[in-house]
């Protein structure tokens, strides 16, 4: 049996104008998980959940084996956390929070601190009200990852970073999963980031869970067809297929997309009379909207 | 609230943190507060009245300044997750927030009370020592205020309403420094040349104590309610 980092069973909050519902995810010790949502989707609220700070009204969540929210504490003395939203004392230097960070945690890596340091370009003397925003996330990054988590949760971490502080955020991230018994929970609006370090993946969306599973099975199993239908032919129904974009109806070019491939299913597009022009692997970015769009039209056929 | 043991020297690390931020404001307060003292010492009724009501603004203002700096700011800066990342639950920050707080306002709250006592009671000729139940009574009002605002400020998380605390406030100080001084018990004992303890100044600064801790009580229980941290 896998052993789990994270688990959240049936978890559900309502709030006013938002819930919840029913999100199960599993974190196996050592995995990178990618979370993807859109803006609102309850990427931010699973994570807050995840880290004790939001009390869930439904469901269970153990994180690194004490039952959240009440075993917190102790789950946090293992646990890295970096958001978007979370910003540093401007008062302070880099220096003052790398000694306050120690103070707390036992497992603090001054080496590893300080090389951290150096690949960031950041200064330990430098007020944090100077940084720019890519500097204080690589400074929020340092702080957590020098601590040796066990668990490094990231909400966002690479939104509103340029090309080249994202490129060193996520190098020092892949670098992070040289030690195999971390793991990581990476939640980014941004598929191409997370497609790049995950090894599983977590579609959120409406407050639900659309889809979870390993990432390369995701690609794997996903397809786009492009076909030919000629006049008067009945595009067979495979199994697992959704349309992928609008397309007029009884068009002769059609565009079919499937969740379940089968190297089978142009045989059977053949057999059927229609011509496959193409078969096209789908990014994570594509995998995710045709997986919405389908739960919200009720497509999936 | 979960019942774990409190990890104290955490809650000490997150004071301390308090401390640190807030001393340069401190040491501003203490110096301006000094020369409040000064100026109740110095003799005539005119310096004596710019005194106190020097006194008067700076623990006024040391309150609001403080609980804006560590309470409010932490929210609106969005410092508190990353507070929140470090291994505490929701009581040991409250215990924390309590901590830093009170000390920081009460040794500076001390000294200057000390002070302002001291000058009543040696410095000035004759009046001085009548007007000391009043000035206990009042600078004491100052610090259930703060504690109110505090209170509003930690439980509400939101500057709106600790705003609103501070205006609620500082319009009933008003009317506690006209009504007590107003008292025929305090009236007539603060035009004597003694200092005279009477059971009127006794349950007023009997309430207001029990004030303060009622108010850090429900503090703690409405925090231990909360459900969002952040």
């Amino acid at each position: 049996m896998t052993e789990l980092a994270a688990r959240l069973e049936g978890v559900g909050k309502s709030y006013p104008h938002f819930a919840l519902n029913d999100v199960n995810l599993d974190l196996p010790t050592g995995s990178v998980t990618g979370f993807i949502g859109a803006n609102g989707a309850g990427k931010s609220t699973t994570i807050r959940i995840l880290m004790g700070l939001v009390h869930h009204d439904r469901g269970t969540v153990t994180v690194l084996g004490q039952p959240m929210p009440a075993g917190q504490a102790a789950a946090k003395s293992n646990l890295g956390f970096v958001s978007e939203d979370m910003r540093l004392y401007k008062a302070a230097t880099l220096a003052w929070h790398m000694e306050f960070v120690q103070s707390v945690f036992p497992s603090w890596d001054q080496t590893y601190a300080e090389s951290l340091m150096t690949r960031f370009d950041l200064k330990a003397a430098h007020p944090i009200k100077g940084l720019s925003h890519g500097q204080r996330v690589k400074a929020a990054l340092l702080l957590a990852l020098a601590r040796r988590p066990k668990l490094l949760i990231l909400d966002e971490p690479t939104t509103g970073l340029d090309p080249v502080a994202r490129h060193e955020v996520l190098a020092a991230l892949m670098e992070a999963l040289a030690d195999e018994s971390r793991t990581i929970l990476f939640s980014s609006q941004n598929t191409l980031d997370v497609e790049q370090i995950s090894d599983q993946i977590a579609f959120i969306d409406g407050g639900r869970i659309v889809a979870s599973g390993d990432k390369e099975r995701f690609l794997d199993q996903w397809r786009r067809f492009r076909l030919d239908v000629p006049q008067g032919t009945t595009l067979p129904v495979l199994p697992g297929t959704m349309a992928s974009a609008a397309q007029p109806h009884g068009a002769r070019l059609q565009v079919v997309v499937t969740s379940r491939f089968e190297p089978s299913m142009a045989a059977g597009y053949k057999a059927a009379g229609i011509t496959v022009q193409a078969i096209e692997p789908l990014t994570l970015e594509e995998i995710f909207v045709t997986t919405v769009m389908s739960k919200k039209a009720g497509a999936t056929r | 609230m979960s019942n774990v043991a409190i990890d104290w020297k955490l809650v000490q690390i997150l004071v301390q943190k308090d401390w640190y931020f807030m001393r340069k404001s401190l040491a501003v307060y203490l110096a301006l507060g000094a020369f409040g003292l000064f100026l109740i010492s110095a003799g005539s009724e005119g310096t004596f009245y710019a005194g106190s009501v020097l006194l008067v603004t700076i623990l006024i203002s040391l309150g609001i300044h403080l609980v804006m700096a560590t309470v409010i700011q932490e929210r609106t800066n969005q410092t508190l997750a990353f507070v929140m990342s470090l291994p505490i639950s929701p009581r040991e920050y409250t215990m924390a927030k309590v901590l830093a707080n009170l000390t920081i306002f009460l040794i500076p709250w001390l000294i200057l009370v000390m002070g302002s006592l001291a000058i009543l009671g040696f410095g000035l000729e004759g009046a001085g020592l009548a007007l000391i139940p009043f000035a206990v009574v009042i600078l004491t009002e100052i610090f259930v205020a703060y504690c109110f605002v505090f209170a509003v400020g930690l439980v509400s998380e939101s500057e709106g309403w600790t705003i609103a605390a501070m205006v609620l406030t500082n319009l009933l100080f008003q009317g506690v420094l006209y009504g007590v001084s107003h008292l025929p018990d305090m009236a007539s004992t603060m035009k004597g040349s003694a200092i005279v303890w009477n059971a009127t100044s006794i349950s007023l600064l009997g309430v207001e104590i029990a004030m303060i801790a009622t108010l850090i009580a429900v503090t703690f229980h409405l925090q231990s309610r909360k459900t969002d941290f952040i």
